[in-house]
Formats: structure tokens, C-alpha cells, sequence
């Protein structure tokens, strides 16, 4: 028997099929309905949008790993994912530019400059997206000088609405819950369909890929604070990246608490800063800003919620039997 | 019946043991040879009894030692002493080793007498057990004379019949076969440790063992089944001990001393056998599957036979790019070398196919997705150990209880980025041990 050629590796010899790369192609896959929504409302501006954030994702992360002497990881679908996630961010409307640049911030410094996938701290598309915000002045001002290339597909009647929060914030009358709730074109594009994006994360539940804790305990303090504040809660949430953060953005396995428990802190407190944010402040991107606002408290919430070892004497308090001698041990 | 199980962590782990359950045990053919390491437990090597061109007969004791953690090993054919020299191990390296031709002779151990162990003594019974070499046979191999010599009665016997490992049914078939023997050497085994309560595990995908075992104990206050849900590593010492009795085990206690005595279903045969026929451990029942293997089966083979003679037995020749495995595929070894044999604690020998072999892939950064921790029945940060473990940080390894993993492997079966966790951690514990050991000593 030719016993040359055995395999020999070490212990366990069966393996999950699940992969990193499958993981983020499935998230990718969830995000194809609100996608389909938002290209059937801005027609080509939304392809354009996701082309050009897609394609800068994927030469970003290949320049970025060449400069690196790293190998490439574009098949692990997370470069793609985050240009998906950033063009989804912004209105069909805005200026390729834009996405581009938020693209190039959130794969080529967010992540890739942190030491790649998994070393990220802040989650890579809400840092990028927000980036641009606060560098919209400068950018303004460069742009107009140098940079104004606008994309035309022909007049799209929706891009000049004013978006739901808004419209919440200054008191106007809203369009219908369920309008809200199925589909409403007015802001970013992930904005345009909560049910689509609900759909996604149904799938992304199905898949073991995301827990109940972070969005429900998000959804639910949101819920809570605005019935609190005396405002009906389902405009909170069916408007603005309620859902795409809730879902999507916050669920983000590298930049969440790694237990149950620091989740269910994480979700509470990112719900908290929205409704700060959305009562007392700014009316837009409060979710962005809440997320990675909390996004910087991970490593001190995983602190505070670390478990102790199943056979630590301490976590059977005092009727584990044979603890005395443990301790005296020790 | 009420089904239980532990409370943190753990995974379902897809069983294949479909290719053996039904397949009774039968026994395979002596070979023409066996080599029989000196040492197949956990401590002190034995001394060998014979010397080359001896006749030896089966079950006749042919090493030992004068320690009181060791067991003896004894020639599982007849035949004539040929070498006593170092031979491949299945752990990798050699081991000093009995080789034994067969002489032709009859290979079946007889029994001499048959005794009544209600009329012994606990230390005739402890003895019987030293004498005859039983180890614990669910793969730790520790000599199980040593661990029923306890000082105070211990509340409960706990009988492991998880078999929580995919692919192995050696224990399920034995339990069916013999449930008979195992009621009676667990009221063996709770005599010795003086204990009035004893607790059969099994996992509820096996319900005729569960029923026969069940059946035999009817009688007997005391000894109770108790159906375990399928979930892996149910058969760990302390998931079972939490399962069967609600006690729970604590960091540098004995569990005799939290007041449970676990031991392995076939363990417990063996000792019956070991305790009424005088029966050494020379044989045992192994589990030989695998998707491709032509004749899997739970075959009784003789200690010292060559992995690669079992393979052919079970018509298996092609092995160019397949994976053998000693043991279960969650914890088992894979094994580089076919010249070395069957041991005590060998529970299966399987053989996993090109397309189940797990190619060692570039493994990426941990992505933090938590599901390591979420299965981790330890309640460790194996995402973290793993990323101390790869740069060498003990200190860090020490604070977040790295000890305290027994290496089930549901991390790294787990883990979506491949990380070999349950390696990286494996590799930095002796350096561990080192370290502790020293700074105890100071």
C-alpha cells in the first residue's frame, strides 16, 4: 500500500463550510432588492452609483495591497461589499466623485491602511460615506474649480424632493407608513425600500450570518425613545439608514462586541445617539455618525462583558463544591 | 425520558455514522505480526517481562512496571518474541515496542475461571483491573486502576456513552451488544469508589443502546440512563459531568472531587471482562469507516496490529491523497505512518477521501464574526487565543485562561476565515506549562 502521499494535518479533520468570502457574498446577495428598488426609482444614476463605487473598491484594494507587498484578496468579496454598501449611502443623485472618494477613503484607509479585513475598528463604508460629509466643503471648493464632470442620463423627478426625515424634522405631512415601509424614493438609495432591505436581512438571518441582538436592540431603543419623545416611532423607523445601519452596518462582524451580551450594550447605545441625534441635531446620517461613534467603544464594551473560563471557580459562586480548595490552590 | 445536555456552547457536527451503526462487531483475523508499544497510557513506560526468541501465550503479560500510574501490556497473539526495539508510533516517532510473530496457534483468550466479583474485595477488584492493563479506552488511555483509587467515596459513577465524535459507533455497538457487561461493571466500578449513584450517558441518536442499557438496569437502584441531545462535544468530560449529574468541574480540581468519576462505556466492559475472565486488555473494539472504505465495520482487533494491515483487511488500497485518522475526525490523529498499530485508546481508525480532506488553505485574519466564542463550551476567547498564540504572547495566553481549553475543535471546525485554532493553541501550551511550573517553583 503506497501510504507516501497521506495527508497529514492537524486536528479537526472536518470543516464548517462556511467561508469569509462566502459570508460576504452573501451580504452582497442580500443587498441585490434594495438595489433592484433604488435602480427601478433613479434608473441608470443608481447603476451608475454602484458601478463606479464597485469598480474604485476593487482597484483601491488591489493598489492598496500591491503598495502593501500583501496578496491580493478581492475574492473574499469584502472590497466589493463595502463599495456596494458606500454607493447604497448616497442619493443616485450625487456626484460620481463623491462615491468615488468615499469609496477609495473607506477600502484604501479604513480598512486596508488598518491592517486589512478584520483590523478595521470603524466600520470601512460609514467611515468613508461620513469622511465625505466632513470634507464636503474642502471638496466643494476643489471640485468646483477643477472637478465638475456630471454624469447625465436624463431628469430623474424624484432627486429634488425633500427626503422623509427631513420632511419629519420640519414638520411637513409625511406620505403613509406603508408608502414608507414598502417604497419611497427620497434620500440615499438604501433609503428608498425598508421592506427590500428587511428582505436582505431575512436572508442574512436564514444564513447564521447575523443575530437578533444588535438590530433588535437598536430598532427597539429607537422605538422606545421616540414613543418617549412623543413622536410615532414608525417614522424613526422606517426612514434614513434606520434599517441598512440596523441590519447591515452595525451587524458588521469586525466592528461589533464579539459576545451576546456586548452586542445587546452596542445596540442599545447606538439606538440612544440616533435619537439624539435625529431630535436634537443634525436631521441626517444620525445613524452613520451613531454607529461609528460606537464602533470606537467596542474594545471597552468587550472588555467590560468579558465572560470568565467554564471551569473558573469564581463563575460557580459558592455551591460549586471543591471551590475551597481550588481558591486555596491558586 | 427528559433529554439533557450542557448549557454553553457546543455544535452540531454532522454524524456519518450511518456507514457502521448497524454493522455488529465481528473480529478480524490475527496477523502475522503485532507490535506492541511498552507504553500506550498516560504514564510511566513499562519494563519489558520477555526477552526476544520467548514463546508467548495470548493474554500473557509481557510488560510492566512498578509505578502506580502505569499499566501493564500483555501479547495479544501467540507466537515467539522476534524484537524489542523502537517502532513507528502513531503519535509520530518511535516508541519501544514488543514485536510478536503469530505461531498459528489458537489467538482466542479463554478464560480460566470465572469470578464473582460481589465476593471480592475492592482491592482484589482495583487489582484485577492493574493487573489485566485497563486504560481509559474513549482515546485519554489513563490507567483506570488510578483513577478509581479515591480516598473518599465519590457521589457519582458516570458512564460515558456519548460517543459524540462523527463516524464512531464501537461504543454504540458495544452498549447494544453488551449492555449486560456494562451494567455489571458499572456496579464494579461503583464499588470500588464506594458510590450509590451511577449515570449512563447517551446521545439520543443512538435509542437501541439507549433501550437495551436501559433494560439491563432496570434493576438496579441506583444506575440510570440518561438520554443526552445530540451535540458535540457532549462526551467531554465536563459537559457530561454537567449533563447527567448538574455538577459542574472547576479549574485544578479533580472531578472525583466535585464528586464525579466518569469513565468510557468500553472501559467499563473491559473491566467486567478484566474482573469475572481475568481478561486483559489485548483486544479491543474499533471502529473502521469512511465514505470509500469497502468494508467498514466495529471489528475487535488485536492490540499491536498494523494500521495498514487493518486497511487491507477492510479492502482498502488506494490511499494517495486520502487522510487516515486515528481516533475520532474532531480530535483524532492523523497518522503519517501505516507500520504502527492499534493501541488501548485507538476508537476508530478512519479514512477520509480527497474530498473531505481539509487542505491546509491560507488561513486569513480572525474577522471577529464571534462564532468561535458563541460554540465555545469552555467559554473561552478562542479568537483571541489564537491571535496571542500566533504572536507568541504568553502573558496575554495565561490571562484569558488558555489552560482551560481542552481542544475540542469547534473553533477551527468552525471558523469561517479557516483559522487553525485549536492548533495555534495546542502548539503554545507546553511553553505554558513550562512557565507556570517554573513560576510555581519559585
Amino acid at each position: 500500500m503506497d501510504n507516501q502521499k497521506l495527508v497529514f494535518t492537524p486536528a479537526p479533520h472536518l470543516k464548517d463550510d462556511l467561508t469569509v468570502n462566502q459570508a460576504m457574498r452573501d451580504v452582497i446577495i442580500a443587498l441585490i432588492p434594495v438595489s433592484l428598488v433604488a435602480v427601478y426609482f433613479f434608473k441608470f444614476y443608481a447603476v451608475f452609483m454602484i458601478a463606479v463605487c464597485m469598480v474604485t473598491a476593487a482597484i483601491t484594494e488591489l493598489v492598496f495591497r500591491k503598495v502593501m507587498k500583501k496578496e491580493s484578496s478581492l475574492g473574499d468579496y469584502s472590497a466589493l461589499l463595502t463599495g456596494l454598501l458606500v454607493a447604497l449611502c448616497f442619493p443616485a443623485t450625487a456626484k460620481w466623485w463623491m462615491g468615488a472618494l468615499a469609496t477609495f477613503i473607506a477600502v484604501g484607509i479604513a480598512k486596508e491602511s488598518m491592517g486589512g479585513l478584520g483590523w478595521n475598528r470603524f466600520n470601512p463604508a460609514l467611515f468613508g460615506r461620513v469622511a465625505v460629509i466632513v470634507l464636503a466643503p474642502i471638496i466643494m471648493l476643489i471640485g468646483t474649480n477643477f472637478l465638475l464632470v456630471p454624469a447625465n442620463f436624463g431628469a430623474v423627478d424624484v432627486v429634488t424632493r425633500a427626503t422623509p426625515l427631513a420632511m419629519l424634522k420640519q414638520g411637513m405631512e409625511m406620505p403613509s407608513i406603508i408608502k414608507l415601509f414598502v417604497a419611497y424614493p427620497g434620500g440615499a438609495m438604501s433609503e428608498v425600500s425598508p421592506l427590500a432591505l428587511l428582505l436582505g436581512a431575512a436572508y442574512l438571518f436564514y444564513r447564521g450570518h447575523i443575530k437578533w441582538h444588535i438590530p433588535v436592540s437598536i430598532l427597539a431603543t429607537v422605538a422606545v425613545l421616540a414613543l418617549v419623545t412623543g413622536q410615532n416611532p414608525l417614522y424613526h423607523l422606517f426612514t434614513g439608514g434606520m434599517f441598512l445601519g440596523a441590519f447591515f452596518m452595525a451587524t458588521d462582524w469586525v466592528t461589533c462586541p464579539i459576545t451576546s451580551k456586548g452586542r445587546l450594550i452596542f445596540g442599545v447605545a447606538i439606538g440612544v445617539l440616533i435619537i439624539i441625534f435625529r431630535v436634537g441635531l443634525a436631521p441626517t446620517e444620525g445613524v452613520a455618525f451613531s454607529i461609528l461613534i460606537m464602533n470606537a467603544f467596542v474594545p471597552l464594551i468587550d472588555r467590560v462583558t468579558k465572560r470568565i473560563s467554564y471551569v473558573d471557580p469564581r463563575l460557580r459562586g459558592a455551591v460549586a463544591p471543591g471551590r475551597e480548595r481550588a481558591t486555596a490552590k491558586s | 425520558m427528559e433529554v439533557k445536555t450542557f448549557k454553553d456552547g457546543g455544535a452540531h457536527v454532522p454524524h456519518y455514522k450511518s456507514f457502521t451503526e448497524d454493522k455488529p462487531i465481528t473480529r478480524m483475523d490475527a496477523p502475522e505480526e503485532v507490535i506492541i508499544p511498552l507504553s500506550q497510557h498516560l504514564g510511566a513506560p513499562n519494563e519489558p517481562l520477555v526477552k526476544v526468541g520467548d514463546k508467548v501465550e495470548v493474554g500473557q503479560k509481557i510488560g510492566e512496571v512498578d509505578e502506580f500510574i502505569s499499566a501493564p501490556v500483555h501479547a495479544s497473539i501467540s507466537g515467539t518474541v522476534t524484537a524489542i526495539e523502537p517502532r513507528p508510533a502513531y503519535t509520530g516517532g518511535e516508541i519501544m515496542s514488543i514485536v510478536i510473530k503469530n505461531d498459528g496457534g489458537p489467538q482466542e483468550f479463554v478464560s480460566k475461571e470465572k469470578r464473582d466479583p460481589d465476593k471480592m474485595t475492592i482491592e482484589e477488584l482495583r487489582e484485577a483491573i492493574r493487573d489485566a492493563g485497563i486504560v481509559g479506552m474513549g482515546g485519554a488511555a489513563f490507567p483506570t486502576h488510578a483513577n478509581i483509587s479515591v480516598k473518599k467515596p465519590v457521589e457519582y459513577l458516570v458512564l460515558n456513552g456519548a460517543e459524540c465524535e462523527p463516524f464512531l459507533t464501537c461504543d454504540h455497538r458495544q452498549m447494544l451488544e453488551r449492555p449486560y457487561e456494562l451494567v455489571e461493571g458499572a456496579r464494579i466500578l461503583m464499588r470500588t469508589i464506594e458510590s450509590k449513584k451511577c449515570r449512563i450517558g447517551i446521545e439520543e441518536n443512538k435509542p437501541d443502546a439507549i433501550a437495551a442499557v436501559a433494560e439491563k438496569a432496570r434493576g438496579y437502584d441506583g444506575i440510570e440512563v440518561v438520554p443526552l441531545a445530540v451535540k458535540y462535544p457532549q462526551g467531554n468530560k465536563d459537559q457530561l459531568i454537567e449533563a447527567t449529574t448538574g455538577k459542574y468541574s472547576i479549574r485544578g480540581v479533580r472531578s472525583a472531587d466535585v464528586g464525579c468519576l466518569v469513565r468510557n462505556v468500553g472501559t467499563t466492559i473491559a473491566c467486567y471482562d478484566a474482573v469475572v475472565h481475568g481478561k486483559p486488555s489485548m483486544e479491543r473494539v474499533v471502529t473502521v469507516s469512511g465514505p470509500t472504505v469497502p468494508r467498514c465495520g466495529n471489528y475487535i482487533i488485536k492490540i499491536g496490529t498494523k494500521i495498514g494491515h487493518v486497511l487491507k483487511e477492510c479492502g482498502v488500497d488506494d490511499l494517495d491523497g486520502y487522510k487516515v485518522v486515528l481516533g475520532g475526525p474532531m480530535t483524532g490523529m492523523a497518522v503519517s505512518d501505516l507500520e504502527s498499530g492499534v493501541v488501548k485508546g485507538t476508537t476508530g481508525i478512519l479514512v477520509l477521501p480527497p474530498d473531505m480532506v481539509r487542505e491546509e488553505v491560507a488561513y486569513s485574519s480572525c474577522v471577529r464574526c464571534g462564532k468561535c466564542v458563541d460554540h465555545c463550551p469552555m467559554l473561552l476567547y478562542p479568537n483571541q487565543l489564537s491571535i496571542y498564540a500566533e504572536a507568541e504572547m504568553y502573558d496575554e495566553l495565561m490571562e484569558w485562561d488558555v489552560m482551560d481549553c481542552m481542544e475540542c475543535g469547534i473553533c477551527s471546525y468552525i471558523c469561517p476565515a479557516q483559522r487553525p485554532i485549536v492548533h495555534l493553541i495546542r502548539m503554545v501550551k507546553p511553553t505554558i506549562r513550562k512557565m507556570q511550573r517554573a513560576a510555581a517553583g519559585k
